[in-house]
């Protein structure tokens, strides 16, 4: 369903992405993106969902070329949801506002489902900007599974998050992606909760990709070992 | 699963939470815009009346430029630019082209807002301080092209352009028009219909679309949204309701001057929506009546830039809100002491 063929993204003269091939094939999957600061995963993000323009090589959705189609495109058309690596909500607005505003738009039948797979319904009529920084992440998260997205691209959900949050968070996420068809596609530096809880994982080093495996056979591939997991892992 | 696509159930909801009161605000306001047309019976001075005039037409510019400022925090320094253009238009569209009263009005506010609509196409990109900047180029360039010898058989050049008017506004003579008495009823159902239409588009899903685009650009872009054709629109919306004021000051004064297309005058108009506060609607009417009467208690000492200044600075340090901002904090306090 999403295939990334030789992706380069250069800022100026560093290439934070070399030359990456990436393919997700299966829907209902949680494929989780690993690798040190400087890997190029959020650049890889950014690539995918078109807030970065790369400097060669495509993004094929369903085998359509996406690369030079808008976000909003992408979101409307191709289901193609993000969420943030600093959390990206409607500051001034209600946190029903904000979800409400987005349903209408994407044409969400199923809104009180995802309320309550987040457990937002206490915060429902607070502005989202005054609530907890956990609950700021999941509203963060419910806006980006709102429109029944096929691909759901996550950057770091857990950040900020204690281990407790994190598993709840992770555990929401495994149930809503098999529930409802969803792929997504999820950086994290927890690699604890990304080896428990992913079904395919990728690690990246200086921009390159090193290996694409089931959670166990990246965890013992020796390059990712060496560049990030260290022989503690 | 709810019950209307997109929205939680909920007493409080934002969609039904504005009913019980929506009802009696309406009313009020319609009190309010009949009542006002017979406010000219109170004045036996029409020094008064003319001021009160031209605080309201000042106030229609604010309310246009302070619905940019709190729905997109577009602030437009170039608003002498939707003043100007059209007020010229009128007499244009009177003198050169032959057009009764009615239609040269209709002409001005056409030509005036798609001006605005192909200006918005480039200027809504800019970032805020840009888009400040290009708008008040805008304005200056409108008011050098007035100037120009070639433009003088249209514009009058330099010693502007008086108007006769053929025919008649709403039933309004010139010599009408130009009659404080006879002026008001126009200018202060204009004023209401302008604060009707922003607080209409406010109210709607476009309002929310713009204000949450002002907040997160990125997010909305991400959820689907265009947002680059809403702010297109609320730039010529908000053009179009500046425009009204440029009108009725043509209808008024029978009269356009490069000084219309000056910062000056919109400069009146963005410390009007200072001194009252953008966030609600009258609040910039509330900035306007304020600004035109300490323009006319200042003007009389003969320290008027200087008490102006003055009067400014402390306004803004003293209620950062606005004026407005402090009357509804202040009915804020009040309702909460006698709930308790």
């Amino acid at each position: 369903m999403l295939r990334v063929e030789n992706l380069t993204v250069a800022y100026g003269s560093v290439q934070a992405l070399s030359d990456v091939t990436l393919e997700v094939s299966s829907r209902g999957v949680l494929h989780g993106i690993i690798g040190p600061n400087g890997a190029g995963k959020s650049t890889l993000m950014d690539a995918i969902t078109g807030r970065r323009k790369p400097t060669q090589g495509r993004v094929l959705v369903d085998g359509e070329d996406i690369t030079a189609r808008p976000v909003e495109w992408r979101r409307r058309h191709k289901g193609m949801s993000r969420s943030f690596q600093r959390t990206s909500i409607f500051p001034g607005l209600t946190v029903r506002e904000q979800l409400e505003l987005v349903a209408s738009q994407l044409g969400e039948p199923g809104l009180d489902e995802i309320v309550d797979a987040f457990e937002l319904r206490p915060s429902l009529d607070l502005p989202a900007d005054s609530i907890a920084y956990g609950d700021q992440r999941r509203v963060d998260i419910a806006l980006a599974m709102i429109g029944k997205p096929s691909l759901m691209l996550l950057d770091e959900p857990a950040a900020g998050l204690s281990t407790t949050e994190t598993i709840s968070l992770f555990e929401h996420l495994v149930a809503l992606v098999r529930h409802r068809g969803v792929t997504a596609l999820v950086v994290e530096h927890d690699v604890d909760a990304v080896f428990r809880f992913c079904d395919e994982v990728s690690a990246l080093d200086l921009g390159r990709l090193l290996v694409t495996g089931t959670p166990a056979a990246v965890r013992s591939d020796a390059r990712v070992i060496t560049a990030y997991l260290g022989t503690a892992a | 699963m709810s019950a209307v696509q997109g929205s939680l159930p909920s007493a409080a909801s934002a969609s039904t939470g504005r009913a019980p009161w929506l009802r009696p605000a309406l009313l009020a306001g319609l009190v309010v815009a009949v009542a006002g047309i017979f406010l000219p019976a109170l004045f036996t001075n029409t020094y008064y009346l003319g001021m009160l005039i031209n605080g309201m037409v000042l106030g229609v510019a604010a309310v246009g430029i302070g619905f940019l400022m709190y729905q997109c925090g577009l602030v437009m320094f170039g608003v002498a630019a939707f003043i100007g253009l059209p007020a010229y238009l009128v007499g244009i569209g009177s003198a050169q082209f032959g057009l009764g009263l009615g239609a040269a009005v209709l002409f001005a506010l056409a030509g005036s807002t798609l001006f605005a609509a192909l200006v918005g196409l480039l200027v809504v990109r800019a970032r805020p301080l840009p888009f400040t900047m290009l708008t008040l180029a805008l304005a200056q360039m409108l008011k050098q092209v007035t100037m120009l010898q070639s433009m003088r058989p249209l514009t009058g050049g330099d010693d502007g352009l008086t108007m006769t008017f053929n025919g008649s506004f709403l039933g309004l003579t010139q010599a009408e028009l130009g009659k404080a008495a006879s002026f008001w009823p126009l200018a202060w159902l204009s004023l209401c219909a302008v604060v009707l239409v922003v607080w209409l588009v406010s109210s709607s899903r476009f309002g929310q679309v713009l204000r949450a685009t002002q907040a997160n650009e990125e997010r909305m872009r991400f959820s689907g949204f265009n947002t680059y054709w809403p702010r297109v629109a609320a730039f010529t919306l908000a053009s179009l309701l500046v425009s009204v004021s440029g009108v009725l000051t043509a209808l008024n004064s029978a009269f356009a001057s490069p000084e219309l297309l000056d910062f000056a005058t919109g400069g009146h108009a963005l410390v009007a929506m200072l001194v009252g506060g953008a966030a609600n609607v009258l609040g910039p009417l509330l900035g306007a009546l304020l600004y035109t009467w300490g323009q006319s208690a200042f003007g009389a000492t003969g320290y008027l830039e200087l008490l102006t200044g003055v009067a400014v600075v402390f306004m803004i340090c003293a209620f950062p809100k606005g004026a407005m901002g402090f009357v509804l904090q202040l009915f804020g306090l009040l309702r909460g002491r006698g709930r308790k």
